[in-house]
């Protein structure tokens, strides 16, 4: 009979759709903690370096992402979200160059057309002596997009599973009144 | 110089003195914090400041109010303070207030720096500068490009002209560079500030070489703290390290080497007076950080200075517990804004 089987179907994806929801909780948690640890932290740093030196006067209106979101399909259709650092192009003709790089370093400084320049870490938009409070926060904001991504991931998975179960639930709504 | 400041002092300074002693009177005291400790939303912040010396100083600010807002109306209450007595000075006081304002220049002479860095229009970093540091040629700061070109064009005619002995190079001002500079200038105005109170003698000299000595050497620590993991070599750190401490010359050149925060503490537990300092850091996020042991010390310090007459040190005392209830009652605003209450008694009170 069609009806037992789908009867399992639904309380394993039930199951799972529960767990996730919990993780979901989890992170959504972790998330608005770490989210107000790092504001805090960035007060702690106002408070030693000056209330104007860490605010909207360090950071440009245009800025490079440090970290890029990808999507990518999973085996069973789903979306996964994955957030990835923007890394610097490697120059692959270091070797030829070289010499023209040695020859260049004595005389005045000429911007050099690179392809793109290594990303700078915007802990350096402060200076390059910060206190390790504004470190704490960096690393907080990190955690925390981190977080995000997973949490955008679980809601994906969240929804089609939900999807799943109206889909079987109307399979079984047919599925009954034929048996009965 | 002849000692015996008590004689003539009065003459020129008595009346600003007077003053000073007035406007330390109306600090914020230990109930006012606790007042403002209890409030829930920066209005009644703003209410509970209304009762102290600040009166209506946020009367004329729009909705919503913010912890900047704030900071800022404060700022400008202590430079109308300020400007007052300067005004009113006479040599060589005089002198000691344009030492005084150095500190705000080289501040704002950075900001302008990193903000044409940004690539932020002027207009907006001049409205956010110190007015304590406040001078004409600030507009021009951002065209230049090198620091040998900032002292020529820009701040020759300014008081800051003489601290750019150390600094002068061709290197393109990136962040590195405006950071070095920061330093090299804070050095340099630090020494001649010191050299001065020092060649002044008398009371000042009494009172101020220990405040500046301090200073010198909180800076050599801060820098040397935050430089651990920073592309900043340790001949170059040593060459930012003001000279007119206690630390120089061996707790400096041992400062150069350390490389954790436990050989900067075992450099320290060579002065008596660092020793204790150091060990009331809390470790991890619980206690007090460095910083925090620093304040305290230079409230201490400035509190002191009052306890003697006929100095110049009570205007420098003044100025700094001052910032350092600015810096208190933003940190609390701040704490009332994000709604993170935990910390919200880490201020410093000013007894």
């Amino acid at each position: 009979m069609a009806a037992p089987g789908l009867r399992a179907q639904m309380d394993s994806l039930l199951l799972q759709l529960l767990r996730d929801l919990e993780e979901l909780e989890a992170k959504r948690a972790a998330l608005n903690a770490r989210v107000e640890e790092g504001w805090f932290s960035l007060s702690k740093a106002r408070y030693a370096m000056g209330a104007k030196s860490v605010g909207p006067l360090q950071y440009a209106s245009r800025m490079e992402p440090q970290v890029c979101v990808y999507t990518s399909e999973a085996q069973d259709g789903l979306q996964k979200v994955w957030v990835v650092r923007a890394s610097a192009q490697t120059p692959e003709e270091v070797g030829p160059r070289e010499a023209a790089l040695r020859r260049r370093k004595g005389l005045s400084r000429t911007p050099e057309p690179e392809s793109s320049p290594a990303p700078r870490d915007p802990l350096n938009w402060f200076g390059i002596l910060v206190p390790h409070s504004l470190r704490h926060a960096q690393a907080s904001f990190r955690e925390g997009l981190q977080l995000a991504a997973d949490m955008a991931s679980l809601q994906i998975r969240i929804d089609w599973g939900q999807s799943q179960l109206r889909g079987l639930q109307e399979k079984l709504k047919q599925l009954e009144p034929q048996s009965a | 110089m002849l000692e015996g400041a008590e004689f003539y002092f009065n003459v020129d300074h008595g009346y600003l003195e007077g003053l000073v002693r007035g406007c330390k009177a109306s600090l914020l005291t230990q109930q006012d914090y606790i007042n403002l400790v209890q409030c829930e939303t920066l209005e009644d912040v703003k209410i509970h400041l209304q009762t102290t010396d600040y009166g209506n100083f946020l009367a004329n600010e729009t909705n919503p109010l913010t912890v900047s807002k704030i900071d800022t109306e404060m700022r400008k209450k202590l430079c109308r303070e300020f400007e007052y007595f300067r005004n009113h000075s006479l040599e060589p006081l005089s002198t000691f207030f344009t030492y005084m304002t150095c500190s705000y220049m080289i501040d704002n002479v950075i900001l302008l720096m990193n903000g044409a860095l940004q690539k932020k229009s002027v207009k907006e970093i001049l409205v956010k500068c110190h007015p304590l540091g406040r001078f004409t040629e600030m507009e021009a700061v951002n065209i230049a490009e090198t620091p040998s070109d900032l002292f020529n064009a820009v701040l020759v005619e300014t008081p800051l002209a003489p601290f750019f002995q150390d600094c002068m190079s061709e290197n393109t001002l990136d962040e590195l560079n405006i950071e070095l500079l920061r330093n090299k200038l804070y050095k340099s105005y630090l020494e001649a500030f010191y050299k001065f109170c020092k060649n002044h003698g008398d009371v000042t000299a009494e009172i101020m070489c220990p405040i500046l000595e301090f200073e010198a050497d909180r800076r050599a620590f801060i820098i040397t703290l935050n430089s651990f993991g920073t592309e900043l070599s340790k001949d170059d750190r040593e060459t930012l390290y003001p000279t007119c401490g206690k630390l120089y010359p061996e707790g400096l050149r041992l400062l150069a080497q350390a490389e954790d925060f436990d050989q900067m503490r075992r450099v320290a537990e060579h002065y008596g007076v660092y020793k204790p300092l150091f060990e009331a850091v809390g470790d991890g996020s619980g206690g007090k950080t460095l910083e925090d042991v620093f304040y305290e010390h230079e409230v201490q310090m400035n509190v002191l200075a009052f306890n003697r007459q006929f100095h110049y040190g009570v205007f420098y005392a003044y100025a700094k517990l001052k910032e350092q209830e600015m810096r208190n009652i933003v940190w609390i605003a701040e704490c009332i804004s994000q709604r993170h209450r935990t910390k919200i008694n880490s201020y410093i009170p000013i007894l």
